[in-house]
């Protein structure tokens, strides 16, 4: 697995910071800071299919909501405990993560991305016709049962969740596998005339990224209590989690986590000058540039910047 | 009777909307995400300049498919030319300059939607059905358009430059066609249709901020099933597309309008990535 | 000698086509074996059959005495055969050893995870084909054509095959490049690994080989020993053009 000590040390710093937070910030940044560890979870989800197997997802929020739905669903209607609810959620998303791959065994490119995206809009569909009982229709679910009280309870449970899924996706992708799966990304044809089935290995990459997804969903909707088709299944929302994968730059971890912050923040101090959806102008606006001027990410932005001011001497090694 | 009425007027509306997105599917094998954005644009502009400034209804949809034209064109230059046919990143950043334009929208115009009124005012009976003159006209007009649009790819010279571009960039090329002029031309051409579509598409549903996803869903739709770049496919599935949804909600349920469109889309993707008419070039 | 590769009475249709013609021969184990024929002749079209990329329409394909015909491409690597392509597909952003790699990895999920890259084995292959200590770290934007065919060798070599299938080796090398690949098939010659080689240049070709088949229109025209097979008349007057 190759670990370095230097990891080791810039892993515990990155654990450290994130649990000092609570102390040096108000309750409203911490609410922002909830958000963000959110989006870093569903942006690593993402990045975790997309970013490395080159299968661009357009449906995410597809799987994101089957999670959030499953676990609302279950212990809204039937009383199920929430510590069963929330797995019984992951399993009903990596079904639905199964239901996107079939497709990528046959199509790839545009055509997936656009597979993905008729998933999306017909889950939208179809939740506010199909037993509005259950789902709450076009309003939703309010009133879902929440986990925690509290702005700081809420930001250690969802900094907890996304430091374990952060953490543990990149000691998974360091492995042979993670390099096996990049190498799908780059080229299918000669991962298979390398010996290896990518059957397998797509299918593995769908249903970890389903995993994710599904956790985060069944998660966010505890925290924030209710649950709305048209914000759940929106181009926005869709948008953010791909946006923030690509700002901080694909292919790593600790890419997708940097991008959430920023563009959290980002949105967060535009409010008080443009306090409505036309913020996204200007957000979009710094996402495009962005991404025009350097497609890798935030994360090759930094790394330049410091190999730059290292003179850059040493191997290159990103995290 | 009145389901046939509703199906032919819808589908013809929805085979203009369509247009646009194939043309650039098949010229530049690229997919506009931010295609839905053109109607957008149109419907607004038409709505500022006729509806609110007063100006005559012609001119104002003159204006919306200028300006659809010049947002065109602009993309191209600043967006999908830097990027050099990396189609990931070309969707990637159409779906987020469509993200962009709809926030500009409500930056100037607000959240809420808009009604706008009908280019063609009154209503009429057609074989019992009552319809508006505003969709037929709509539908007219799409039609006209279309023909046109055959026409003129079949038989000018830009025209087949095009078709030559859309089956071999090189090749057409090595042939003296400039591929880039070309694809400067099917940019502005696009956004010139998606301006007008959208005017029309407004006046039938209404205006609002969201209103480009729908339209693109239905282009999406109609490309992947029609096959690539066929005028006649296009048409075709436009209608299936229109008929199906006329059906789902006068049958089955108002709700249900677009998941049969979903539904087909998935399937034939699935099923026959090819498209059911194959790949024919424009 | 038993037999490697054994192709009895291929046939490959794409439509009305008829891309591979009651084709059948055999490779014996240890023996390097040059396939030529005019532009078009359906030379590649036989690789993709052998690999599971296209599936032949009749006839069989034996690897080692065993039908692969209805074995994944993933499952005939495993089981001894594999091939490079005449337009190099490394991954691009993925070093030398990176690349060398995946062709090492196990094709199971679990082991994939479970054990580690051996770093020694990914050199030592990529010395074995003539790369340099220095160019173990380059990507492929940074190597050579030459270059890029040894890269696409040494991962075939690296999943372990027996059978190796060369298509157009030597297009678009220099003069050293073909007189370093020509080194390494020698080599690998002499360990025991057997060939299959397409090849338009047949100067190059001829040393490599212990003989030639020739085809034209999917079928063999011709079969036996270097000069032999570039006497025959048939051959002359497909594939030289001369008679």
């Amino acid at each position: 697995m190759n670990l370095r000590w230097t990891h080791v040390v810039m892993w515990l710093a990155f654990v450290a910071l994130m649990f000092a937070i609570p102390e040096f910030v108000s309750k409203g940044t911490l609410r922002t800071l909830i958000f963000a560890n959110f989006l870093a979870i569903f942006a690593i989800s993402w990045d975790v299919l997309s970013g490395r197997t080159g299968y661009i997802s357009f449906g995410h929020p597809f799987l994101i909501g089957i999670g959030a739905y499953t676990s609302a669903i279950l212990t809204k209607r039937f009383d199920v405990p929430i510590e069963f609810a929330i797995p019984a959620a992951v399993v009903m998303t990596m079904i639905g993560g199964i239901i996107v791959f079939l497709p990528a065994l046959r199509i790839k490119g545009s055509y997936f991305a656009l597979v993905t995206l008729a998933f999306m809009e017909l889950m939208y569909q179809l939740v506010q016709v199909i037993r509005p009982d259950l789902t709450g229709g076009t309003r939703g679910m309010s009133g879902v049962q929440t986990l925690t009280r509290g702005a700081v309870n809420g930001y250690y449970l969802s900094v907890s969740l996304m430091l374990a899924v952060a953490l543990s996706m990149w000691l998974l992708m360091r492995t042979q596998l993670g390099t096996a799966l990049s190498a799908v990304g780059m080229n299918e044809e000669s991962v298979r005339g390398s010996g290896l089935s990518t059957t397998k290995l797509k299918l593995f990459a769908f249903l970890t990224s389903a995993f994710v997804a599904g956790l985060g969903g069944a998660f966010y909707v505890h925290y924030l209590g209710s649950i709305a088709p048209r914000a759940l299944f929106d181009i926005n929302f869709l948008f953010t989690i791909i946006v923030a994968a690509l700002i901080g730059g694909a292919s790593t971890i600790i890419g997708p986590v940097i991008g959430a912050f920023f563009l959290t923040f980002l949105l967060e101090y535009l409010r008080p000058y443009l306090p409505g959806a036309e913020r996204y102008f200007i957000y979009g606006l710094i996402a495009l540039l962005l991404y025009m001027y350097e497609p890798k990410g935030l994360i090759a932005l930094i790394d330049k910047g410091w190999q730059r001011l290292r003179g850059a001497a040493d191997r290159k090694e990103t995290v | 009777m009145q389901i046939i009425i509703q199906g032919l007027l819808l589908s013809g509306l929805y085979a203009l909307i369509a247009m646009g997105f194939t043309l650039i599917f098949s010229v530049g094998r690229v997919l506009n995400l931010a295609y839905g954005a053109y109607l957008l644009i149109g419907g607004y502009v038409y709505f500022t300049i006729s509806q609110t400034l007063g100006v005559p209804k012609l001119i104002g949809l003159l204006l919306a498919a200028v300006v659809g034209c010049l947002v065109g064109l602009l993309k191209y230059r600043l967006l999908v030319k830097p990027l050099k046919g990396d189609h990931v990143a070309v969707e990637i950043s159409t779906l987020i300059l469509a993200v962009v334009l709809q926030a500009g929208v409500v930056f100037l115009y607000g959240d809420s939607s808009k009604i706008l009124l009908p280019i063609v005012p009154g209503v009429t009976q057609v074989a019992g059905a009552s319809v508006t003159y505003n969709l037929l006209t709509a539908t007219i007009a799409s039609w006209a358009i279309l023909i046109g649009l055959y026409f003129f790819v079949r038989k000018t010279h830009v025209g087949r430059a095009m078709q030559a571009v859309s089956m071999d960039t090189k090749g057409a090329a090595i042939s003296g066609v400039d591929p880039d002029k070309i694809n400067m031309f099917t940019w502005g051409l696009s956004g010139a249709l998606g301006a007008t579509a959208g005017v029309f598409f407004a006046s039938y549903t209404q205006l609002s901020p969201s209103m480009w996803v729908a339209p693109l869903i239905i282009s999406v739709a109609v490309v992947i099933v029609g096959g690539i770049g066929s005028i006649i496919g296009t048409l075709i599935v436009a209608h299936i597309v229109g008929f199906m949804e006329v059906l789902a909600v006068s049958v089955i349920a108002p709700e249900l309008r677009g998941v049969f469109t979903m539904l087909l889309i998935i399937g034939v993707l699935v099923i026959r990535p090819q498209g059911l008419f194959g790949r024919e070039e424009l | 000698m038993t037999s490697s590769l054994k192709i009895s009475n291929l046939v490959k249709k794409f439509g009305g086509l008829v891309a591979t013609d009651n084709l059948s021969f055999v490779v014996k184990e240890g023996q390097s074996v040059g396939l030529i024929g005019p532009n078009g002749a359906g030379k590649t079209t036989v690789f993709a059959q052998i690999m599971g990329e296209h599936r032949q329409t009749s006839g069989s394909i034996e690897l080692f005495g065993r039908e692969i015909s209805n074995d994944t491409t993933p499952e005939r690597i495993r089981r001894g055969v594999s091939r490079t392509y005449q337009v190099p597909r490394p991954f691009s952003d993925m070093s030398v050893l990176e690349n060398i790699r995946v062709g090492l990895m196990p094709n199971n999920l679990w082991q994939m995870i479970a054990s580690k890259p051996r770093r020694e084995k990914e050199t030592e292959l990529a010395l074995s084909v003539g790369f340099l200590e220095s160019d173990l770290e380059k990507t492929p934007g940074e190597l050579s054509m030459g270059d890029l065919r040894k890269l696409e060798m040494a991962r075939t070599i690296a999943t372990g095959t027996k059978v190796m299938l060369l298509d157009e080796v030597f297009a678009g090398l220099t003069v050293a490049e073909i007189a370093q690949i020509t080194q390494v098939i020698q080599k690998m010659r002499k360990d025991g690994m057997t060939f299959l080689i397409v090849s338009h240049d047949l100067k190059a070709l001829e040393p490599l080989i212990d003989h030639v088949i020739a085809i034209n229109h999917g079928s063999k025209i011709a079969e036996g020993g270097f000069n032999e097979v570039m006497n025959d008349a048939d051959v002359r007057s497909s594939y030289l053009g001369v008679v």
